[in-house]
């Protein structure tokens, strides 16, 4: 176990370390550079040249890319180009709007997602299971940034029920939890709508698999009723598919968060990294992918511990 | 998507939807998809010279109208034709979505390929590279290189092309070294055929159902990542506009309630990544099984 999650965690941070390097190398190699957007493309190079230094860019490539690993090494992820403040604490002021969205979101879906896959498993190829199956299709081609604008236009513009945008009201001096909630309402429906898709689906089919088990019948056949082998057996059974899907899927749900917190301008990660991308400020972009790479391989591996808890068998696998 | 758009866009693995989908049938799933997907790929390129209205002239007199006969889409805040912006939009997104798939799926076969066939070490480093490149959601590199490069069609196709191939990659590479035992390829290498015959003879053939339903989602997962870097600004640049810049830019103005400026290009979005979800289902279900 201990040796799993050790080799796990070698093979993944080298994977980590390469991104970053190509990441790093890409971002530093490409001409036009920060200074340009800093002070625009008109820029005189005495100019230019007096901001790179300012940002330490005038040193070899080399060097820059050691003294990146070195700051890293002492808790500091160097300074935003734009905004002229460490990126550690930018990156955790936002940090902590991502958290709350996504953890409300993550339980939201899951809940949902666990009752419709129920339904579905059990209703298999009948009308119910087909109705959401046809449901599930639909919105997993559904873009996100068009899911988010209908539901603006709907409850935002047309019936006025819910904030589009921000996470406080311009005017309100002390915002209360109340604020914060209405305004996480539509960036929370977004994602769960679409996550709801992606994972009902998995976890429907993974009930009706186990509900055909020999198992199953034997506990049918001795007279266990159908409610306690489905909620005593199954159900357990079929979560660890859908734990290991919500493992893999914590990176994509972000994906889906850049451009949710883009359209709500959500002041969180996703958020950041568009803006950033949108001003090329490097080392806030390069923190994002270390820090979103690094969770990848958590959320793989946490996926992998649980369902060791849920099934001996997996747990030296 | 969605990944979300946890889509297989958001490189999510496909799910068993087949049989979900059974009561369609793979024949319909098949037949609709390709409708859609005709569909729109007409609208697109036959699209801006069946409806000939210059899509940039700027009429301030009949700004942010509502659809009507002379506007059968209505227009936008500077009082451009929506139609015709919709129809030149759909031209900008296929004509680098399209050859940025078939880049990607030919770089996604060639590396598989190289990995599954080449020496160990090859092999080794090439899954390295694929592992790191991987760790990360394909949107987010794509987020990261818009910003580092100039942003013109060339860069644009580029980009999507050289950066939605890694799925399909460790797919064929996979099955290369699964095909690779086998006694018809065993034969070939004993009769000295080289490997580059063997790939293009005997492994593509057998693959073709694998790679023709992977091509067509990735299709789909093409469309879908131009729409949301344009829509994010980071995609096609005005003053071109394309469907995810024309949502973008309905978003902007969003307070005044212009759903005519939504609703269609999202729903051409959706219509182009449910195409592609379908044709691929369908061809899935059809011709999946025979391996």
């Amino acid at each position: 176990m201990i040796r799993m999650v050790a080799t796990r965690l070698a093979s993944s941070s080298l994977s980590i370390v390469i991104l970053v390097t190509l990441v790093f190398f890409m971002a530093h190699l490409t001409p036009g550079g920060p200074a340009y957007s800093i002070l625009g493309m008109k820029a005189t190079a005495a100019s230019v040249a007096e901001v790179n230094a300012r940002l330490g860019l005038d040193v070899p490539l080399w060097k820059q890319y050691f003294l990146w690993w070195w700051h890293l090494a002492h808790g500091q992820l160097g300074y935003s180009y734009l905004l002229s403040r460490p990126v550690g604490s930018l990156l955790w002021q936002y940090e902590i709007n991502t958290l709350v969205f996504y953890t409300v979101s993550i339980v939201l879906s899951t809940v949902i997602s666990i009752l419709l896959g129920l339904v579905q498993g059990v209703y298999f190829n009948r009308w119910p299971a087909r109705v959401i199956g046809g449901l599930q299709l639909g919105f997993y081609a559904l873009p996100p940034f068009f899911v988010a604008a209908m539901l603006v236009l709907w409850f935002s513009v047309g019936l006025k029920l819910f904030p589009a945008s921000g996470i406080t009201n311009l005017r309100e001096a002390n915002p209360g939890i109340g604020t914060y909630a209405a305004h996480l309402v539509l960036p929370v429906v977004t994602v769960t709508l679409l996550t709801v898709a992606a994972l009902s689906r998995y976890f429907g089919e993974a009930v009706h698999e186990e509900l055909g088990k020999d198992y199953v019948r034997t506990a049918r056949a001795k007279g266990v009723s159908f409610t306690s082998i489905l909620f005593g057996h199954v159900l357990r059974n079929a979560l660890r598919p859908l734990v290991t899907i919500l493992g893999l899927s914590f990176p994509y749900i972000f994906t889906g968060g850049v451009i949710v917190e883009s359209v709500f301008n959500y002041p969180g990660l996703g958020w950041l990294m568009w803006r950033s991308a949108l001003s090329q400020d490097y080392p806030i972009l390069i923190a994002i992918v270390l820090l979103i790479g690094i969770l990848t391989v958590l959320g793989n591996l946490l996926a992998d511990l649980v369902n060791g808890l849920l099934d001996p068998r997996a747990r030296y696998e | 998507m969605s990944e979300i758009s946890l889509q297989s866009s958001a490189g999510m693995p496909a799910a068993p939807l087949g049989r979900l989908l059974g009561w369609l049938g793979a024949r319909a799933t098949l037949a609709t998809g390709i409708a859609i997907g005709l569909f729109i790929i007409f609208l697109g390129f036959a699209g801006p010279f069946i409806y000939q209205v210059d899509p940039y002239a700027i009429n301030p007199s009949h700004a942010l109208q509502g659809p009507s006969a002379g506007f059968p889409l209505g227009t936008d805040e500077l009082g451009r034709d929506e139609l015709a912006l919709l129809l030149s939009g759909g031209f900008a997104t296929l004509v680098v979505a399209l050859p940025a798939a078939i880049l990607a799926f030919f770089t996604g076969v060639a590396y598989g390929l190289a990995a599954g066939l080449g020496p160990s070490w090859l092999d080794r480093l090439l899954m390295r590279l694929l592992d790191a490149i991987l760790a990360l959601p394909s949107l987010i590199i794509l987020i990261f290189f818009a910003s580092l490069v100039t942003l013109d069609n060339t860069s644009l196709i580029l980009l999507l092309g050289f950066i939605s191939w890694p799925s399909l990659a460790r797919l064929v590479r996979n099955e290369t070294l699964a095909q690779r035992g086998r006694d018809f390829v065993l034969a070939a290498e004993q009769l000295g055929a080289s490997r580059f015959y063997i790939a293009r003879v005997h492994l593509l053939r057998v693959m073709a159902p694998i790679l023709v339903v992977n091509g067509t989602f990735m299709v789909g997962d093409s469309i879908f990542a131009l729409s949301a870097l344009s829509f994010l600004g980071l995609g096609v640049q005005p003053p071109q506009v394309s469907w995810g810049s024309l949502l973008e830019s309905g978003l902007d103005i969003i307070a005044l309630n212009p759903w005519w400026l939504i609703l269609p290009p999202g729903l051409l979005v959706f219509g182009a990544l449910i195409a592609a979800s379908l044709t691929g289902q369908g061809l899935l279900a059809r011709y999946g099984g025979t391996r």
